[in-house]
């Protein structure tokens, strides 16, 4: 299971409580750069998953609202 | 209980007053039958005043009542009327009086009349037709609502308006009959079979306005009770007034205690109901757009994270890090150079200053044997050997041809 696969069956829950990890461990330093890089990336990613989910919420209540 | 007193210690009037009255509490509230010979009303007065004749003995005796109770009956009372009065007998020391304080008066007559009922309602509870297990509960949204009542009267435009105001488009098939005298039961009977056979009533309501015992005698017609009964649409008893209880509210599967009641019993408040499920629905939308709100704040904070954000703040960081390390190393080997520099200065100053160029310049020069020995002596080379002359700037090959021996100087002679 690819790791964008992974990503798709992550709960909004599990991802923002990643992203706040992600976020904690880069503000802390200590690592090395590629890490560094690595972990902005995943932030990047996690936090597009989210967003994707909050506004896939908004359009499903805006749609119910309509009707 | 006998006081004991005597001529030498004889009691004070207030003592036997008391005692006087406490007897006469002992009798209690009493159910008394007898006649009306007197009534004085006297205005500003709370109390009324009357006077209860036996029916048979030349014996009366004084009743008090309030106003209220006294206005409040139906039919009023008149001088003469055989009523039979709950009161108890209460003693008022200061004037020595007694009196029947009244609670409640009703006419004669009425003693077997409610005897009658009594024995029916008995009769027919034995036969279970007022069980609770046959009461069908009401549809919570009837198609039409059938009702038997007066034309144009009171419980009619009570149970239709309040209906409406609850649900404008309740409909109803309204039966009109006679609430009031001997035909009363059969035709109330008749009205409710022909709504009881209706497919479209679910409920029907017997609606009436108050009335005394003998007016709502009709209603606990044993005929009446059993047509109830066996009615398969729910009925719902809306008769007289809160205290007035005929036999049909008890065989009725509900009891509503006025007409209106009955409206809010059988329709239920759309209007309310609409405007709970609309609340219900404002408050979850309100809810989720929080929910939502609040996410989407904490992930635009997130973003907002300058590690997030701009990326180049890491690699900044970084590139200030190697900056500074490299200046720092260049300082570092600066300085080492520098003083390498001057050491090498340093070394090679005193080399020159120990070297012979200086002397080779001023035109001496050094022989040295092909092993590169240098000549100190002519004994060191011999005639035809090669020998190398350094000079400042080089060196020269040379052979020996001839030496010569020059003597000495003194001072070269304590080398």
């Amino acid at each position: 299971m690819t790791e964008d696969s992974a990503d798709k069956n992550l709960s909004y829950e599990q991802a923002r409580e990643e992203l706040i990890d992600v976020v904690r461990r880069l503000e802390a330093g200590g690592i090395t750069l590629e890490e560094s890089l690595a972990l902005w990336e995943r932030g990047e990613k996690l936090a597009t998953l989210c967003q994707e989910w909050l506004d896939g919420a908004r359009k499903k209540i805006d749609a119910a609202i309509q009707d | 209980m006998a006081l004991d007193t005597s001529p030498e210690s004889p009691a004070p009037v207030r003592q036997i007053a008391n005692a006087i009255g406490g007897w006469i509490d002992k009798l209690g509230a009493v159910w008394v039958e007898g006649q009306v010979a007197q009534m004085s009303r006297r205005p500003g007065m709370q109390t009324v005043f009357l006077t209860l004749r036996d029916s048979v003995a030349d014996i009366s005796v004084p009743v008090t009542c309030t106003r209220f109770l006294l206005d409040s009956l139906n039919p009023p009372l008149v001088e003469g009327a055989s009523v039979i009065i709950h009161a108890k007998p209460s003693y008022y020391a200061n004037r020595g009086t007694l009196s029947l304080q009244a609670r409640d008066i009703r006419p004669v007559g009425l003693g077997e009349l409610l005897a009658r009922l009594e024995q029916r309602r008995q009769l027919l509870a034995a036969e279970g037709l007022f069980a609770a297990e046959l009461k069908r509960p009401l549809p919570f949204l009837p198609t039409t609502v059938g009702l038997v009542t007066a034309a144009n009267s009171a419980a009619e435009r009570d149970v239709l308006e309040n209906a409406k105001r609850r649900w404008p488009r309740v409909r109803f098939e309204v039966a009109y009959a006679a609430m009031q005298g001997t035909r009363s039961a059969a035709d109330v009977v008749e009205k409710l079979q022909r709504l009881d056979r209706d497919p479209d009533v679910d409920v029907i309501v017997i609606a009436r306005g108050g009335g005394s015992v003998e007016d709502l005698l009709p209603f606990s017609d044993e005929h009446l009770i059993r047509a109830v009964h066996a009615a398969r649409t729910p009925v719902v008893s809306a008769i007289g007034h809160e205290p007035d209880s005929p036999l049909l509210d008890l065989a009725a599967d509900v009891r509503a205690s006025t007409p209106t009641d009955a409206a809010k019993l059988v329709v239920p408040d759309v209007v309310e109901e609409q405007r709970i499920v609309a609340t219900g629905r404002d408050r979850l939308r309100g809810g989720i757009a929080a929910l939502i709100h609040r996410e989407q704040t904490l992930l635009d904070a997130l973003r907002s994270r300058p590690v997030l954000a701009d990326p180049r703040s890491l690699i900044d960081a970084r590139r200030d890090e190697v900056t500074s390390l490299r200046d720092r190393a260049r300082r570092t080997v600066g300085h080492a150079l520098d003083r390498a520099a001057d050491d090498i200065g340093h070394h090679r100053a005193r080399a020159r200053a120990l070297s012979p160029l200086e002397t080779l310049r001023r035109g001496y020069a050094v022989a040295q044997d092909a092993d590169g020995h240098v000549l100190t002596s002519v004994t060191d080379a011999a005639e035809g050997a090669t020998v190398s002359i350094r000079v400042a700037d080089g060196r020269l090959a040379a052979t020996i041809t001839s030496t010569e021996k020059t003597e000495p100087t003194k001072d070269d002679a304590d080398d």
